[in-house]
């Protein structure tokens, strides 16, 4: 009894402790539709490379999802200039925006896949 | 010796020169047009566009030749096409109905980018199998522009058309009830004076350009007919002569 009050109290601290440390962020990614639809922003990706949320927020993102597709300079245009995620996403620390482009645009087949947790309906005969 | 006076020279005619002579200059694609000063002297002519137009005929029969260039690696599966296309050409939204759509490609052991997107459409083959099989001619190749074209009212939906067919390009439109296909909006835009397909206009990457094959200075055929970046065809060992290239880069 004794030993799993202890064992008890000890997960709690250590779970409390990983809150402190651990930068808390939306598990679920990001998929932005405008101005073009199925473009995946994952926090999880980002923070596994070690990257911490004052990268990014509030110089660039601000803390509300899809907030700065409002804007009408959320183009790649803007990412080339080293606006939004072009400010890593520069070719020098992270692959360049102008490159790998299915790597963020999943698609809205990737979209749907995300949504149904699956494979997206199939079109076709 | 004198300075000669070129003016002054007479052609003394290319008969007499000799094969081996005349096999040397082709293979520099040049043709000896005229000997002159007793044969010291040659004109040629290249031969590039002279060799070229018989084949060129025969390869883009068709004025305008009406062709799509895919710059596939820009495309990113937002299908503003597929939305372009439904509107103009009024595709029902119906499960397995479209015009033209887009293919995933997964490449998973890849560095970088392990997905392709692949948009198809008909390929307004110069050998179609569609309009080879097709019982009643409801599908015919335009004797002008070379697009595959329907002619509903004799379509009894049989249906062998989208057998013959190695793009998947064809479905039945139960509005219409007859098979209805991609014909480059010959109706709702060229018709009407647009320069382009609905698809290819609403393209924010540019991945489709939309041509004239049969014009040596138009987009589509100056990126088929280079040789820095590869240009390829979808199945090609159909052997339908497909009208739709793709390339990367």
């Amino acid at each position: 009894m004794t030993i799993r009050i202890i064992s008890t109290v000890l997960a709690l601290l250590a779970l409390a402790a990983g809150l402190a440390f651990a930068n808390a962020y939306p598990e679920a990614p990001i998929v932005f539709d405008k101005p073009v639809r199925g473009v995946l922003f994952s926090h999880k990706t980002h923070m596994e490379k070690g990257l911490s949320c004052e990268m990014c927020h509030n110089r660039l993102f601000e803390m509300q999802a899809k907030k700065a597709q409002q804007n009408s300079d959320f183009v790649m245009e803007s990412l080339y200039q080293g606006k939004y995620c072009g400010a890593c996403h520069n070719g020098t620390l992270a692959f360049a925006s102008n490159t790998r482009c299915a790597t963020c645009h999943i698609g809205v087949k990737g979209e749907e896949r995300l949504k149904n947790g699956g494979k997206p309906e199939k079109k076709g005969h | 010796m004198n300075k000669m006076d070129f003016n002054k020279l007479q052609n003394e005619g290319v008969e007499n020169v000799p094969m081996q002579q005349r096999r040397d200059f082709l293979k520099m694609g040049l043709a000896i047009t005229g000997i002159f000063a007793g044969g010291t002297l040659l004109s040629a002519a290249s031969t590039f566009n002279k060799a070229q137009a018989a084949d060129f005929a025969k390869k883009y029969p068709y004025s305008p030749h009406y062709s799509m260039v895919m710059r596939q690696d820009r495309c990113i599966d937002c299908e503003r096409c597929m939305e372009a296309c439904v509107a103009t050409n009024h595709v029902p939204n119906v499960h397995g109905a479209y015009r033209t759509t887009i293919l995933e490609k997964d490449t998973s052991d890849a560095i970088g980018s392990t997905k392709e997107f692949i948009p198809v459409l008909c390929n307004q083959c110069n050998l179609p199998q569609c309009t080879r099989v097709c019982p009643t001619k409801a599908t015919y190749k335009d004797k002008t522009t070379g697009i595959v074209m329907m002619d509903i009212k004799k379509c009894i939906g049989c249906l062998t058309c989208q057998e013959g067919c190695p793009y998947n390009a064809r479905y039945f439109n139960e509005e219409k009830k007859a098979v209805d296909k991609c014909n480059f909006c010959i109706d709702t835009r060229l018709a009407r004076g647009e320069k382009d397909t609905a698809c290819a206009h609403a393209c924010p990457a540019g991945v489709r350009v939309f041509g004239d094959l049969s014009r040596q200075d138009s987009e589509v055929f100056k990126t088929v007919h280079q040789i820095e970046k590869a240009v390829w065809v979808l199945r090609p060992e159909a052997g339908t002569r497909p009208n739709v290239f793709y390339t990367k880069g």
